[in-house]
Protein backbone atom coordinates (compact mmCIF):
# COMPACT_ATOMS: atom_id res chain seq x y z
CA UNK A 1 0.00 0.00 0.00
CA UNK A 2 2.41 2.52 0.95
CA UNK A 3 4.35 2.37 -2.39
CA UNK A 4 1.14 3.51 -4.25
CA UNK A 5 1.47 6.49 -2.07
CA UNK A 6 4.14 8.29 -4.72
CA UNK A 7 1.83 7.45 -7.36
CA UNK A 8 -0.99 8.78 -6.02
CA UNK A 9 0.25 12.18 -5.25
CA UNK A 10 0.76 13.50 -8.60
CA UNK A 11 -2.87 12.60 -9.48
CA UNK A 12 -4.02 14.82 -6.52
CA UNK A 13 -2.03 17.83 -7.60
CA UNK A 14 -3.09 17.90 -10.81
CA UNK A 15 -6.95 16.85 -9.65
CA UNK A 16 -6.86 19.86 -7.57
CA UNK A 17 -4.83 22.40 -9.76
CA UNK A 18 -7.38 21.55 -12.58
CA UNK A 19 -10.11 22.58 -10.50
CA UNK A 20 -8.68 25.33 -9.51
CA UNK A 21 -7.58 26.30 -12.88
CA UNK A 22 -11.51 26.21 -13.76
CA UNK A 23 -12.88 27.12 -11.07
CA UNK A 24 -11.00 30.44 -11.21
CA UNK A 25 -11.82 30.92 -14.97
CA UNK A 26 -8.20 30.12 -16.87
CA UNK A 27 -9.92 27.34 -18.22
CA UNK A 28 -13.16 27.00 -20.06
CA UNK A 29 -15.16 24.08 -18.69
CA UNK A 30 -16.49 23.45 -21.81
CA UNK A 31 -13.23 22.83 -23.21
CA UNK A 32 -11.89 20.84 -19.95
CA UNK A 33 -14.12 19.86 -17.83
CA UNK A 34 -13.55 20.13 -14.02
CA UNK A 35 -12.60 16.88 -12.28
CA UNK A 36 -15.32 17.22 -9.86
CA UNK A 37 -17.86 17.51 -12.85
CA UNK A 38 -16.26 14.15 -14.48
CA UNK A 39 -16.88 12.99 -11.12
CA UNK A 40 -20.06 13.77 -10.95
CA UNK A 41 -21.12 12.60 -14.32
CA UNK A 42 -19.54 9.35 -13.19
CA UNK A 43 -21.80 8.77 -10.35
CA UNK A 44 -24.50 9.59 -12.13
CA UNK A 45 -24.15 7.64 -15.31
CA UNK A 46 -22.48 4.34 -13.23
CA UNK A 47 -24.96 1.81 -14.76
CA UNK A 48 -24.76 3.29 -18.28
CA UNK A 49 -20.45 3.98 -17.71
CA UNK A 50 -20.10 -0.23 -15.87
CA UNK A 51 -22.08 -1.66 -18.57
CA UNK A 52 -19.72 0.17 -20.80
CA UNK A 53 -16.66 -0.76 -18.81
CA UNK A 54 -17.05 -4.43 -18.99
CA UNK A 55 -17.76 -4.74 -22.40
CA UNK A 56 -14.75 -2.72 -23.59
CA UNK A 57 -12.83 -4.89 -20.81
CA UNK A 58 -14.07 -8.41 -22.39
CA UNK A 59 -13.18 -6.99 -25.70
CA UNK A 60 -9.44 -5.26 -24.74
CA UNK A 61 -9.12 -8.44 -22.83
CA UNK A 62 -10.05 -11.42 -25.57
CA UNK A 63 -7.79 -9.53 -27.93
CA UNK A 64 -4.78 -9.55 -25.57
CA UNK A 65 -5.17 -13.27 -24.81
CA UNK A 66 -5.46 -13.57 -28.72
CA UNK A 67 -2.20 -11.36 -29.24
CA UNK A 68 0.22 -12.87 -26.40
CA UNK A 69 -1.15 -16.61 -27.60
CA UNK A 70 -0.87 -15.62 -31.18
CA UNK A 71 2.62 -13.33 -31.04
CA UNK A 72 4.50 -15.83 -28.88
CA UNK A 73 3.78 -18.81 -31.57
CA UNK A 74 4.67 -16.23 -34.24
CA UNK A 75 8.10 -15.32 -33.01
CA UNK A 76 8.79 -19.06 -32.08
CA UNK A 77 8.14 -20.09 -35.88
CA UNK A 78 10.15 -16.97 -36.59
CA UNK A 79 13.26 -18.12 -34.36
CA UNK A 80 13.24 -21.68 -35.95
CA UNK A 81 15.46 -20.38 -38.92
CA UNK A 82 17.22 -17.25 -40.56
CA UNK A 83 15.64 -17.87 -43.85
CA UNK A 84 12.10 -17.80 -42.06
CA UNK A 85 12.50 -15.12 -40.30
CA UNK A 86 13.85 -13.10 -43.30
CA UNK A 87 10.73 -14.01 -45.76
CA UNK A 88 8.17 -13.29 -42.52
CA UNK A 89 8.97 -10.97 -40.19
CA UNK A 90 8.61 -8.04 -42.83
CA UNK A 91 4.87 -9.32 -42.77
CA UNK A 92 4.49 -8.91 -38.44
CA UNK A 93 5.80 -5.62 -39.26
CA UNK A 94 2.49 -4.89 -41.23
CA UNK A 95 1.24 -5.03 -38.06
CA UNK A 96 2.33 -2.55 -36.52
CA UNK A 97 2.24 0.33 -39.38
CA UNK A 98 -1.87 -0.70 -39.95
CA UNK A 99 -3.42 2.48 -39.72
CA UNK A 100 -6.68 0.64 -38.20
CA UNK A 101 -9.37 3.50 -38.90
CA UNK A 102 -8.59 3.21 -42.83
CA UNK A 103 -9.37 -0.53 -43.20
CA UNK A 104 -12.17 -0.59 -39.99
CA UNK A 105 -15.32 -0.33 -43.07
CA UNK A 106 -13.77 -3.87 -44.09
CA UNK A 107 -13.15 -5.05 -40.40
CA UNK A 108 -16.83 -4.00 -39.96
CA UNK A 109 -18.03 -6.50 -42.94
CA UNK A 110 -15.25 -9.57 -41.93
CA UNK A 111 -16.08 -9.58 -38.62
CA UNK A 112 -19.37 -7.76 -38.26
CA UNK A 113 -20.66 -5.01 -36.01
CA UNK A 114 -20.18 -5.89 -32.46
CA UNK A 115 -17.73 -7.37 -30.38
CA UNK A 116 -15.71 -9.41 -33.03
CA UNK A 117 -14.54 -6.11 -34.84
CA UNK A 118 -13.53 -5.16 -31.44
CA UNK A 119 -11.52 -7.68 -30.71
CA UNK A 120 -9.85 -8.47 -33.89
CA UNK A 121 -8.77 -4.31 -33.69
CA UNK A 122 -7.36 -4.94 -30.13
CA UNK A 123 -5.38 -7.82 -31.87
CA UNK A 124 -4.54 -6.20 -34.62
CA UNK A 125 -3.17 -3.00 -32.93
CA UNK A 126 -1.48 -5.31 -29.99
CA UNK A 127 0.31 -8.32 -31.44
CA UNK A 128 3.14 -6.58 -32.92
CA UNK A 129 5.11 -5.88 -29.80
CA UNK A 130 4.82 -9.40 -28.41
CA UNK A 131 5.76 -10.95 -31.38
CA UNK A 132 9.15 -8.50 -31.56
CA UNK A 133 10.03 -8.45 -27.80
CA UNK A 134 9.51 -12.69 -27.85
CA UNK A 135 11.76 -13.12 -30.96
CA UNK A 136 14.49 -10.75 -29.32
CA UNK A 137 13.87 -12.80 -25.83
CA UNK A 138 14.49 -16.17 -27.95
CA UNK A 139 17.06 -14.80 -30.23
CA UNK A 140 19.48 -13.62 -26.85
CA UNK A 141 19.74 -16.73 -25.26
CA UNK A 142 22.92 -16.74 -23.71
CA UNK A 143 24.91 -18.78 -26.54
CA UNK A 144 27.22 -21.12 -23.69
CA UNK A 145 24.14 -22.47 -22.23
CA UNK A 146 22.93 -23.27 -25.72
CA UNK A 147 25.61 -24.95 -26.15
CA UNK A 148 25.67 -27.07 -23.40
CA UNK A 149 22.19 -28.03 -24.31
CA UNK A 150 23.75 -28.94 -27.69
CA UNK A 151 26.52 -30.91 -26.09
CA UNK A 152 24.15 -33.17 -23.44
CA UNK A 153 22.03 -33.70 -26.60
CA UNK A 154 18.91 -32.05 -25.63
CA UNK A 155 15.83 -32.09 -28.77
CA UNK A 156 14.26 -28.91 -30.27
CA UNK A 157 11.42 -28.99 -27.94
CA UNK A 158 13.68 -29.57 -24.93
CA UNK A 159 15.71 -26.92 -26.08
CA UNK A 160 12.71 -24.64 -26.65
CA UNK A 161 10.11 -25.54 -23.33
CA UNK A 162 13.45 -25.40 -21.01
CA UNK A 163 15.73 -23.15 -22.04
CA UNK A 164 14.88 -20.72 -25.03
CA UNK A 165 11.50 -19.61 -23.65
CA UNK A 166 11.87 -19.11 -20.09
CA UNK A 167 14.93 -17.40 -20.81
CA UNK A 168 12.92 -14.95 -23.20
CA UNK A 169 10.33 -14.45 -20.47
CA UNK A 170 11.63 -10.70 -19.20
CA UNK A 171 11.46 -9.80 -22.80
CA UNK A 172 7.92 -11.32 -23.40
CA UNK A 173 6.68 -9.92 -20.33
CA UNK A 174 7.66 -6.63 -21.65
CA UNK A 175 5.91 -7.42 -24.86
CA UNK A 176 2.94 -8.05 -23.04
CA UNK A 177 3.11 -5.09 -20.95
CA UNK A 178 3.05 -2.82 -23.96
CA UNK A 179 0.29 -5.07 -25.40
CA UNK A 180 -2.29 -4.24 -22.59
CA UNK A 181 -2.46 -0.87 -22.89
CA UNK A 182 -2.18 -1.36 -26.98
CA UNK A 183 -5.23 -3.93 -26.87
CA UNK A 184 -7.36 -0.94 -24.66
CA UNK A 185 -6.82 1.00 -27.45
CA UNK A 186 -7.47 -1.25 -30.08
CA UNK A 187 -10.84 -2.05 -28.58
CA UNK A 188 -12.08 1.78 -27.65
CA UNK A 189 -10.85 2.31 -31.79
CA UNK A 190 -13.26 -0.63 -32.69
CA UNK A 191 -15.89 0.07 -30.56
CA UNK A 192 -15.93 3.74 -32.35
CA UNK A 193 -16.49 1.53 -35.29
CA UNK A 194 -18.09 -1.88 -33.89
CA UNK A 195 -20.23 0.45 -31.86
CA UNK A 196 -20.31 -0.48 -28.27
CA UNK A 197 -18.54 -0.05 -25.11
CA UNK A 198 -16.74 3.29 -23.81
CA UNK A 199 -15.37 3.83 -27.54
CA UNK A 200 -19.25 4.70 -28.14
CA UNK A 201 -19.68 5.98 -25.25
CA UNK A 202 -17.40 8.65 -26.45
CA UNK A 203 -18.31 8.77 -29.57
CA UNK A 204 -21.84 9.79 -28.49
CA UNK A 205 -20.68 12.07 -25.66
CA UNK A 206 -18.70 14.05 -28.14
CA UNK A 207 -21.35 14.56 -30.76
CA UNK A 208 -23.55 15.86 -27.65
CA UNK A 209 -20.41 17.96 -26.88
CA UNK A 210 -20.60 16.65 -23.05
CA UNK A 211 -16.70 16.81 -22.31
CA UNK A 212 -17.63 15.75 -18.81
CA UNK A 213 -18.87 12.09 -20.08
CA UNK A 214 -16.03 12.07 -22.62
CA UNK A 215 -13.54 12.40 -19.72
CA UNK A 216 -15.39 10.11 -17.63
CA UNK A 217 -15.36 7.26 -20.09
CA UNK A 218 -11.71 7.87 -20.96
CA UNK A 219 -10.78 7.82 -17.49
CA UNK A 220 -12.73 4.20 -16.95
CA UNK A 221 -10.39 3.31 -19.96
CA UNK A 222 -7.11 3.88 -18.83
CA UNK A 223 -8.35 2.33 -15.10
CA UNK A 224 -8.90 -0.80 -17.20
CA UNK A 225 -5.48 -0.30 -18.94
CA UNK A 226 -3.69 0.25 -15.31
CA UNK A 227 -5.37 -2.95 -14.10
CA UNK A 228 -3.91 -5.20 -17.07
CA UNK A 229 -0.56 -3.54 -16.54
CA UNK A 230 -0.76 -4.44 -12.84
CA UNK A 231 -2.04 -7.99 -13.57
CA UNK A 232 0.94 -8.14 -16.41
CA UNK A 233 3.36 -6.83 -13.41
CA UNK A 234 1.81 -9.43 -11.26
CA UNK A 235 2.81 -12.56 -13.40
CA UNK A 236 6.39 -11.22 -13.79
CA UNK A 237 7.08 -11.11 -10.22
CA UNK A 238 5.59 -14.60 -9.53
CA UNK A 239 7.51 -15.87 -12.87
CA UNK A 240 10.75 -13.66 -11.77
CA UNK A 241 11.64 -12.96 -8.84
CA UNK A 242 13.81 -15.94 -8.54
CA UNK A 243 16.15 -15.48 -10.88
CA UNK A 244 15.31 -12.38 -12.85
CA UNK A 245 17.42 -8.81 -11.68
CA UNK A 246 14.49 -7.16 -12.97
CA UNK A 247 12.21 -8.42 -10.24
CA UNK A 248 14.37 -8.83 -7.16
CA UNK B 1 19.05 62.28 -35.33
CA UNK B 2 21.01 59.78 -35.52
CA UNK B 3 19.63 56.29 -35.39
CA UNK B 4 21.53 55.09 -32.19
CA UNK B 5 21.29 51.21 -30.45
CA UNK B 6 18.95 52.66 -28.24
CA UNK B 7 16.77 53.85 -30.59
CA UNK B 8 16.82 50.66 -32.51
CA UNK B 9 16.10 48.71 -28.86
CA UNK B 10 12.88 51.14 -28.96
CA UNK B 11 11.90 50.62 -31.91
CA UNK B 12 11.54 46.79 -31.86
CA UNK B 13 8.45 46.37 -29.63
CA UNK B 14 6.94 49.14 -32.07
CA UNK B 15 7.58 46.83 -35.07
CA UNK B 16 6.88 44.04 -33.25
CA UNK B 17 3.13 45.70 -32.89
CA UNK B 18 2.62 46.30 -36.69
CA UNK B 19 4.03 42.35 -37.12
CA UNK B 20 1.20 41.34 -34.98
CA UNK B 21 -1.31 43.64 -35.99
CA UNK B 22 -0.91 42.77 -39.63
CA UNK B 23 -0.72 39.04 -38.11
CA UNK B 24 -4.04 39.68 -35.99
CA UNK B 25 -5.63 41.01 -39.68
CA UNK B 26 -5.71 37.80 -41.22
CA UNK B 27 -8.57 35.76 -40.01
CA UNK B 28 -10.03 31.87 -39.58
CA UNK B 29 -13.21 29.89 -40.78
CA UNK B 30 -12.91 26.51 -40.07
CA UNK B 31 -14.67 24.23 -41.42
CA UNK B 32 -16.29 20.72 -40.25
CA UNK B 33 -15.49 18.38 -43.07
CA UNK B 34 -12.90 18.27 -46.38
CA UNK B 35 -13.71 20.62 -49.34
CA UNK B 36 -16.59 19.68 -50.83
CA UNK B 37 -19.64 21.27 -52.26
CA UNK B 38 -21.68 22.45 -49.19
CA UNK B 39 -19.08 24.83 -48.58
CA UNK B 40 -18.75 25.73 -52.31
CA UNK B 41 -19.64 29.48 -51.55
CA UNK B 42 -17.03 29.98 -49.02
CA UNK B 43 -14.12 29.05 -51.65
CA UNK B 44 -16.23 31.27 -53.95
CA UNK B 45 -16.37 34.63 -52.18
CA UNK B 46 -14.01 37.46 -52.40
CA UNK B 47 -12.87 38.29 -48.95
CA UNK B 48 -10.37 41.27 -50.38
CA UNK B 49 -13.21 42.93 -51.96
CA UNK B 50 -14.76 42.94 -48.31
CA UNK B 51 -10.96 43.96 -46.85
CA UNK B 52 -10.48 40.62 -45.07
CA UNK B 53 -8.10 38.16 -45.59
CA UNK B 54 -9.34 35.19 -44.95
CA UNK B 55 -7.98 31.67 -44.44
CA UNK B 56 -9.85 28.70 -45.00
CA UNK B 57 -9.15 25.45 -42.35
CA UNK B 58 -10.52 22.48 -43.99
CA UNK B 59 -11.70 19.70 -41.50
CA UNK B 60 -12.73 15.99 -40.86
CA UNK B 61 -14.77 13.78 -39.05
CA UNK B 62 -15.28 15.04 -35.68
CA UNK B 63 -13.55 18.71 -36.40
CA UNK B 64 -14.81 20.54 -33.09
CA UNK B 65 -15.63 23.60 -34.82
CA UNK B 66 -17.36 24.71 -32.31
CA UNK B 67 -15.45 23.86 -29.22
CA UNK B 68 -12.64 25.87 -31.65
CA UNK B 69 -14.91 29.03 -31.85
CA UNK B 70 -15.39 29.14 -27.87
CA UNK B 71 -11.09 28.11 -27.66
CA UNK B 72 -10.21 31.35 -29.77
CA UNK B 73 -8.27 28.85 -32.18
CA UNK B 74 -10.20 29.96 -35.12
CA UNK B 75 -12.27 33.51 -35.71
CA UNK B 76 -15.28 31.74 -37.74
CA UNK B 77 -16.71 28.08 -37.93
CA UNK B 78 -19.02 26.26 -39.79
CA UNK B 79 -21.54 24.56 -37.35
CA UNK B 80 -25.04 23.03 -37.18
CA UNK B 81 -28.28 25.38 -35.34
CA UNK B 82 -28.42 22.15 -32.77
CA UNK B 83 -24.52 22.77 -32.27
CA UNK B 84 -24.99 26.32 -31.41
CA UNK B 85 -27.81 25.59 -28.98
CA UNK B 86 -26.08 22.74 -27.03
CA UNK B 87 -22.93 25.02 -26.93
CA UNK B 88 -24.63 27.69 -25.45
CA UNK B 89 -26.22 25.53 -22.76
CA UNK B 90 -22.55 24.78 -21.99
CA UNK B 91 -21.30 28.47 -21.47
CA UNK B 92 -19.88 28.05 -24.86
CA UNK B 93 -20.85 31.84 -26.02
CA UNK B 94 -21.17 30.94 -29.97
CA UNK B 95 -23.95 32.79 -32.11
CA UNK B 96 -24.82 32.08 -35.50
CA UNK B 97 -24.60 34.40 -38.50
CA UNK B 98 -25.67 32.83 -41.21
CA UNK B 99 -27.06 29.44 -42.51
CA UNK B 100 -26.27 28.33 -45.60
CA UNK B 101 -28.60 25.11 -45.60
CA UNK B 102 -32.47 26.70 -44.69
CA UNK B 103 -33.02 23.25 -44.75
CA UNK B 104 -31.52 20.27 -43.09
CA UNK B 105 -29.88 17.67 -45.75
CA UNK B 106 -29.29 15.19 -43.32
CA UNK B 107 -31.48 11.97 -44.70
CA UNK B 108 -31.34 8.52 -44.44
CA UNK B 109 -30.35 6.16 -46.95
CA UNK B 110 -32.20 2.81 -48.16
CA UNK B 111 -32.12 0.39 -50.89
CA UNK B 112 -34.93 1.03 -53.00
CA UNK B 113 -35.40 -2.64 -53.53
CA UNK B 114 -36.79 -2.85 -50.07
CA UNK B 115 -39.52 -0.53 -51.19
CA UNK B 116 -39.73 1.43 -47.69
CA UNK B 117 -42.49 3.83 -47.65
CA UNK B 118 -41.40 5.95 -44.60
CA UNK B 119 -38.55 6.94 -42.15
CA UNK B 120 -40.95 5.00 -39.48
CA UNK B 121 -40.85 1.72 -41.99
CA UNK B 122 -36.75 2.27 -41.59
CA UNK B 123 -36.86 1.74 -37.93
CA UNK B 124 -38.66 -1.88 -38.72
CA UNK B 125 -36.12 -3.60 -39.76
CA UNK B 126 -32.47 -4.33 -40.33
CA UNK B 127 -29.88 -2.12 -39.50
CA UNK B 128 -29.46 1.69 -39.08
CA UNK B 129 -26.13 3.30 -38.95
CA UNK B 130 -26.25 6.41 -37.90
CA UNK B 131 -24.77 9.00 -35.34
CA UNK B 132 -26.61 7.88 -31.78
CA UNK B 133 -25.69 10.96 -30.34
CA UNK B 134 -27.35 13.33 -32.88
CA UNK B 135 -30.40 14.86 -31.64
CA UNK B 136 -32.35 13.55 -34.65
CA UNK B 137 -31.02 10.26 -34.14
CA UNK B 138 -33.02 10.38 -30.67
CA UNK B 139 -35.85 11.96 -31.88
CA UNK B 140 -36.39 9.18 -34.38
CA UNK B 141 -35.94 6.46 -30.89
CA UNK B 142 -38.27 8.55 -29.03
CA UNK B 143 -40.38 8.48 -32.10
CA UNK B 144 -40.48 5.09 -33.29
CA UNK B 145 -38.15 3.20 -31.32
CA UNK B 146 -34.73 0.79 -31.94
CA UNK B 147 -35.84 -2.15 -30.99
CA UNK B 148 -36.49 -3.65 -34.15
CA UNK B 149 -33.70 -2.25 -36.43
CA UNK B 150 -30.34 -3.04 -34.96
CA UNK B 151 -28.48 0.37 -34.74
CA UNK B 152 -24.43 0.87 -35.91
CA UNK B 153 -22.49 3.62 -35.95
CA UNK B 154 -21.93 5.42 -38.69
CA UNK B 155 -19.14 5.09 -41.03
CA UNK B 156 -19.10 8.54 -42.43
CA UNK B 157 -19.43 8.87 -46.16
CA UNK B 158 -17.85 5.41 -46.70
CA UNK B 159 -20.73 3.25 -48.40
CA UNK B 160 -18.51 -0.04 -48.25
CA UNK B 161 -21.20 -1.81 -45.70
CA UNK B 162 -24.27 -0.20 -48.05
CA UNK B 163 -23.25 -1.42 -50.72
CA UNK B 164 -22.77 -4.81 -49.63
CA UNK B 165 -25.58 -5.34 -47.72
CA UNK B 166 -29.35 -4.67 -48.84
CA UNK B 167 -30.60 -4.45 -45.43
CA UNK B 168 -28.21 -1.86 -44.54
CA UNK B 169 -29.59 1.44 -43.89
CA UNK B 170 -27.31 4.23 -43.79
CA UNK B 171 -27.74 8.44 -42.67
CA UNK B 172 -26.62 10.82 -45.23
CA UNK B 173 -26.31 14.26 -47.18
CA UNK B 174 -28.99 13.72 -49.76
CA UNK B 175 -27.73 15.25 -52.05
CA UNK B 176 -24.23 13.26 -51.89
CA UNK B 177 -24.24 9.53 -50.49
CA UNK B 178 -26.95 8.53 -52.81
CA UNK B 179 -25.47 10.19 -56.02
CA UNK B 180 -22.35 7.61 -55.39
CA UNK B 181 -24.46 4.80 -54.39
CA UNK B 182 -26.25 5.32 -57.81
CA UNK B 183 -22.82 5.51 -59.34
CA UNK B 184 -22.26 2.27 -58.05
CA UNK B 185 -25.10 0.60 -59.48
CA UNK B 186 -27.30 0.16 -56.25
CA UNK B 187 -30.80 1.95 -56.65
CA UNK B 188 -31.08 3.89 -53.86
CA UNK B 189 -34.40 5.82 -51.87
CA UNK B 190 -33.60 8.48 -49.27
CA UNK B 191 -36.05 9.86 -46.64
CA UNK B 192 -35.19 13.28 -45.33
CA UNK B 193 -35.03 13.94 -41.53
CA UNK B 194 -37.05 16.66 -42.09
CA UNK B 195 -39.84 14.71 -42.70
CA UNK B 196 -39.90 13.84 -38.85
CA UNK B 197 -39.73 17.82 -38.45
CA UNK B 198 -36.52 17.86 -37.56
CA UNK B 199 -35.23 21.13 -39.27
CA UNK B 200 -32.57 22.91 -38.28
CA UNK B 201 -30.26 25.09 -40.42
CA UNK B 202 -26.63 23.67 -41.00
CA UNK B 203 -23.65 24.49 -42.50
CA UNK B 204 -24.35 27.73 -40.65
CA UNK B 205 -21.16 30.44 -39.59
CA UNK B 206 -20.79 31.18 -36.38
CA UNK B 207 -18.28 33.25 -34.52
CA UNK B 208 -17.65 33.73 -30.69
CA UNK B 209 -20.23 36.50 -28.61
CA UNK B 210 -16.76 38.02 -27.50
CA UNK B 211 -15.19 38.79 -31.13
CA UNK B 212 -18.68 39.20 -32.05
CA UNK B 213 -19.44 42.57 -29.63
CA UNK B 214 -15.40 44.00 -29.92
CA UNK B 215 -15.34 43.73 -33.58
CA UNK B 216 -19.12 43.55 -35.29
CA UNK B 217 -17.74 45.37 -38.16
CA UNK B 218 -15.74 42.19 -39.16
CA UNK B 219 -18.60 39.75 -38.82
CA UNK B 220 -20.67 41.93 -40.81
CA UNK B 221 -17.53 42.04 -43.45
CA UNK B 222 -17.51 37.99 -43.63
CA UNK B 223 -21.24 37.58 -43.98
CA UNK B 224 -21.32 40.08 -46.97
CA UNK B 225 -18.33 38.39 -48.39
CA UNK B 226 -19.99 34.60 -47.75
CA UNK B 227 -23.32 36.11 -49.09
CA UNK B 228 -21.55 37.63 -52.19
CA UNK B 229 -19.46 34.05 -52.51
CA UNK B 230 -22.93 31.82 -52.28
CA UNK B 231 -24.80 34.03 -54.70
CA UNK B 232 -21.90 33.28 -57.13
CA UNK B 233 -21.56 29.67 -56.52
CA UNK B 234 -25.14 29.05 -56.76
CA UNK B 235 -24.58 31.04 -60.23
CA UNK B 236 -21.87 29.26 -61.85
CA UNK B 237 -20.53 26.83 -59.29
CA UNK B 238 -17.44 25.51 -61.34
CA UNK B 239 -14.49 28.46 -60.57
CA UNK B 240 -15.15 27.18 -56.91
CA UNK B 241 -15.21 23.71 -57.81
CA UNK B 242 -12.16 23.32 -59.67
CA UNK B 243 -10.80 24.97 -56.45
CA UNK B 244 -11.85 22.50 -54.26
CA UNK B 245 -11.41 19.31 -56.27
CA UNK B 246 -7.58 20.34 -56.39
CA UNK B 247 -7.83 20.37 -52.62
CA UNK B 248 -10.35 17.32 -51.89
CA UNK B 249 -9.50 14.63 -55.28
CA UNK B 250 -11.60 12.39 -53.47
CA UNK B 251 -14.78 13.33 -54.86
CA UNK B 252 -14.52 13.68 -58.27
CA UNK B 253 -15.25 16.99 -60.99
CA UNK B 254 -18.16 15.70 -62.80
CA UNK B 255 -19.68 15.11 -58.74
CA UNK B 256 -18.97 18.72 -57.67
CA UNK B 257 -20.80 19.86 -60.00
CA UNK B 258 -23.53 17.47 -59.60
CA UNK B 259 -24.02 17.84 -56.09
CA UNK B 260 -23.50 21.68 -56.63
CA UNK B 261 -26.97 21.36 -58.54
CA UNK B 262 -28.87 19.44 -56.10
CA UNK B 263 -28.05 21.03 -53.11
CA UNK B 264 -29.66 24.72 -54.78
CA UNK B 265 -32.98 24.12 -53.85
CA UNK B 266 -31.99 23.70 -50.10
CA UNK B 267 -30.01 26.84 -50.07
CA UNK B 268 -31.84 29.39 -51.92
CA UNK B 269 -33.46 31.68 -49.70
CA UNK B 270 -33.84 36.11 -49.86
CA UNK B 271 -31.31 37.31 -48.17
CA UNK B 272 -29.20 34.45 -48.83
CA UNK B 273 -28.12 33.29 -45.20
CA UNK B 274 -31.58 34.28 -43.48
CA UNK B 275 -32.05 32.83 -40.23
CA UNK B 276 -36.01 33.15 -38.23
CA UNK B 277 -36.97 33.54 -35.07
CA UNK B 278 -39.26 31.30 -34.89
CA UNK B 279 -36.88 28.34 -36.57
CA UNK B 280 -34.68 28.74 -33.91
CA UNK B 281 -37.57 28.61 -31.16
CA UNK B 282 -38.91 25.62 -32.79
CA UNK B 283 -35.29 23.68 -32.60
CA UNK B 284 -34.91 25.09 -29.09
CA UNK B 285 -37.75 23.02 -27.50
CA UNK B 286 -37.26 20.09 -29.54
CA UNK B 287 -33.62 19.86 -28.13
CA UNK B 288 -35.34 20.74 -24.78
CA UNK B 289 -38.40 17.89 -25.01
CA UNK B 290 -35.02 15.68 -25.64
CA UNK B 291 -32.96 16.74 -22.06
CA UNK B 292 -30.51 18.26 -24.14
CA UNK B 293 -30.76 21.72 -23.08
CA UNK B 294 -32.70 22.52 -19.76
CA UNK B 295 -34.43 25.84 -20.86
CA UNK B 296 -35.56 27.83 -24.09
CA UNK B 297 -33.08 29.99 -24.54
CA UNK B 298 -34.01 33.81 -26.25
CA UNK B 299 -33.53 33.13 -29.94
CA UNK B 300 -31.90 36.62 -30.44
CA UNK B 301 -28.92 35.25 -28.44
CA UNK B 302 -28.38 32.36 -30.57
CA UNK B 303 -28.19 34.16 -33.88
CA UNK B 304 -27.56 37.69 -35.06
CA UNK B 305 -29.38 38.70 -38.11
CA UNK B 306 -27.12 40.87 -39.82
Amino acid sequence: MRKAIPAVIPFLVVTVALEWLVDAGWIKAFLMPPPSAVLQTMVRDWPELFAALAKTSAGALLGFLLSAAGGIAIAIFLSSSRAIQEAFYPYAVFFQTVPIIAIAPLLVIWFGYGMRTVVASAFIVSIFPVIANTLNGILSTDPALRDMFRLYGASPSATLWKLRLPAALPQILTGLRIAGGLAVIGAIVGEFIGGQGLGSVVDIARTQQRTDKVFAAVLLASVLGLALFGFINLLSRLALRRWHASEQ
Amino acid sequence: MNFTRRNFLQSIPVAGLFAACSKASKIRLALNWKPDPEFGGFYAADYAKHGLDVDILPGGAGTPTVQMIGAGSTEFGIVAADEVLLARAQGNDVVALFAVFQHNPMGIMVHASRKLESIGDVLKSGTLAIQSGLPYARLLQKKFGFDRVRVVPSPGGDLTAFLHDENFAQQCFVMAEPLQAKRRGVEVKVFPVSDIGYDPYTTVVAVGGDLLRKNSDMANHLVAAVRDGWRAYLDNAAPANEKMHALNPTIDAASFAEIADAQKGLIESNPLGKMTKERWDTLASQLKSLGDIKDVPPADQCFRDL
